[in-house]
């Protein structure tokens, strides 16, 4: 954060989130826009691996996926209540995303991608499988209602958009105070010069478990809320190819940006929403838009509007994403 | 006993197709720094001409060269555009690219073939069994056994014995030697994807008789090849090797053991051998000056 400016328009951002409900859209907009949220937030807990960490992995749709299924069956099975169901999400996606990190932290490159995306095919097989708690291929349903502390049901598009801007901007400023803590400078150190930062005293592995872990607990508090949305979960939230859209969101939002994640969701709802009300080949214009942006805008769109925000004081980030030449994976 | 053998023989029939898809990967991967998410795309493009050729009355030994040759032609033209501009891209911007061109691909070819599942023609001459300890055994996938190894071995020789192999390699140690000596590296690029391209539309083509061919098999086969190659240790053939029989056999005899588990059980093991060995089964030794 650059000061007092970035603090000033990120404060404006969520005013003008706030008052959105109020200028007439319709709720199954709002419903969109809390997806959006949603999915934002997992986005902006990978691009603590990805983009800090160069750590490219292949798995945080287990974490998200854990989140969601473990928030439903809280919310179904003990209490509804969101200020319990949510961190029942949190706790179960942080447990597994320590496991999963303890297992990969000597791995990299494209071998981390391999173990992570095996590892969290096994979370979904056992979802997949497990029909009698999760439901398995049907996936899970009769979830209740959300509830607020009082016992007020979080059951209009209004409210559930409330819950997850209050989620987004949490979870942000999370992740933010995380990039800007002396372990997130450590993380990047570890990413860009690992012989140096091991030299200098830093233990890589136990950076690499705790950025796992802080990436995990958002990821499932962002899956712990997915499921209220629609009242039901499937396994597809859990499954290798999640991850796969999760990176082509945050690619498209831009890599090292916190706020890159909610643009890149943005972009892929939208755009997957519109195109396939139009036509059946949706996937196909999907994947030449993805691919149109890897070739021309690289850097993400997000990181282009940074460039022409940077009047307004929000400038470029600190961290380039593609520095090393190598060939290795970033 | 017999039935031990019969699946030993269905898990090295397995491992020969994920041997000859994954050895197509690993060649690019290797020897170009590059990760080609395609090859899928091209294993499944390789079935469909295997179906379409043998539908067709043609001699059914030329539909192997046909699909060798179309996933060639589609390696020189993608080699081309767009991934030229990448050779020297981190494989994060690689894998982005490749992944989006396989989703154009998948649903390209859903549109062009439909989403039924297409099986070929098996010639008369492949369409039997033969009774191995008294336990009938389709000549089919003894074929595709006996071709696989026949063409694994033809490429090792000719990575490892011919001086056109030396070139590839010396390529991946230094290029610029290389190119100091007289020879195009971008040219000897080219040929390598081709090459890959075309062993991915030929194991497409062999294993078409088997998995036959359908929309989503692409993804399937790209994440157990890339599984296969990187589980092997990037890019050594002996790595490959070993993870494509490991996986073939786990998967082969997991099913056998447990259904309902076995893709957790074959998963588990090549998430241990990672876990044990977080630079592959057998990693190749690199020089670093």
């Amino acid at each position: 954060m650059a000061g007092n400016r970035s603090t000033l328009v990120l404060s404006v951002v969520v005013a003008a989130l706030a008052v959105l409900p109020l200028t007439g859209v319709p709720d199954h907009h709002l419903r969109l826009v809390a997806e959006i949220l949603i999915l934002g937030v997992a986005v902006m807990s990978l691009d603590l691996l990805i983009g800090y960490g160069g750590l490219v992995s292949l798995g945080h749709a287990a974490m998200f996926g854990v989140g969601a299924y473990a928030a439903a069956l809280f919310a179904t099975h003990v209490s509804p209540d969101l200020l319990l169901a949510i961190p029942a999400g949190i706790v179960a996606a942080t447990l597994v995303g320590a496991v999963m990190g303890a297992l990969v932290m000597r791995s990299a490159n494209l071998f981390l991608l391999i173990l992570t995306l095996l590892l969290s095919q096994m979370v979904w097989e056992v979802i997949f499988r497990w029909r009698d708690v999760t439901g398995g291929a049907d996936g899970f349903r009769g979830i209740p209602q959300l509830t607020l502390p009082g016992g007020m049901a979080i059951d209009s598009g209004v409210d559930l958009y409330y819950v997850a801007g209050v989620l987004a901007v949490g979870a942000y400023l999370v992740a933010a105070s995380f990039v800007n803590a002396p372990i997130g400078k450590a993380l990047v150190g570890t990413r860009e010069q690992p012989i140096r930062m091991t030299a200098l005293g830093y233990s890589i592995p136990r950076i690499r478990l705790s950025v796992f872990m802080v990436s995990s607990a958002i990821a499932g508090a962002a899956g712990a809320l997915y499921p209220f949305v629609n009242l039901y979960v499937g396994p597809q939230v859990a499954h290798w190819t999640m991850s796969a859209t999760l990176v082509i969101m945050l690619v498209l939002g831009g890599v090292c940006t916190l706020f890159g994640g909610f643009i890149g969701a943005a972009i892929y709802l939208v755009f997957q929403t519109h195109v396939s009300s139009y036509t059946d080949r949706w996937q196909l214009v999907v994947g030449l838009a993805f691919v149109a942006t890897v070739l021309f805008v690289p850097r993400g769109l997000g990181r282009e509007l940074h460039q022409l925000l940077r009047p307004l004081g929000l400038g470029e980030p600190r961290v380039t994403a593609e520095t090393d030449k190598k060939g290795t994976v970033r | 006993m017999e039935y031990y053998v019969i699946q030993s023989l269905n898990a090295l029939v397995f491992a020969v197709i994920l041997l000859l898809s994954g050895l197509g990967l690993s060649v690019v991967m290797s020897l170009m720094n590059f990760v080609n998410l395609t090859h899928g795309s091209l294993y499944l493009l390789g079935s469909y001409i295997a179906v379409f050729w043998m539908a067709t009355g043609q001699p059914w030994y030329l539909a192997f060269p046909a699909a060798f040759l179309g996933g060639a032609a589609a390696g020189l033209i993608l080699d081309r555009f767009p991934f030229q501009l990448f050779y020297a891209r981190t494989h994060l911007m690689q894998v982005l690219l490749t992944y989006g061109l396989s989703v154009v691909f998948a649903d390209l070819m859903r549109w062009g073939f439909g989403a039924h599942i297409a099986t070929p023609q098996i010639p008369e001459l492949l369409r039997g069994v033969v009774f191995i300890l008294d336990t009938p055994f389709p000549i089919y996938r003894l074929f595709v056994l006996a071709s696989g190894v026949v063409l694994a071995a033809g490429l090792w020789f000719l990575f490892d014995r011919t001086i056109w192999g030396a070139v590839v390699r010396a390529c991946v140690v230094d290029t610029r030697i290389v190119e100091a000596l007289g020879i195009n590296t971008k040219h000897v690029f080219t040929a390598v994807l081709a090459l890959s391209c075309g062993l991915g539309a030929l194991s497409g083509a062999l294993g078409s008789g088997i998995l036959a061919a359908f929309p989503g098999l692409d993804e399937e086969i790209l994440i157990l090849a890339f599984i296969v190659v990187v589980v092997g240790g990037l890019g050594t053939f002996s790595g490959v090797a070993v993870s494509a029989l490991v996986l073939g056999f786990t998967m082969t005899f997991a099913k056998m053991l447990s259904p309902e588990f076995s893709n957790l059980m074959s998963l588990a093991v090549m998430a241990g051998i990672l876990i044990w060995r977080p630079d592959g089964l057998i990693a190749a030794t690199r020089r670093e000056v």
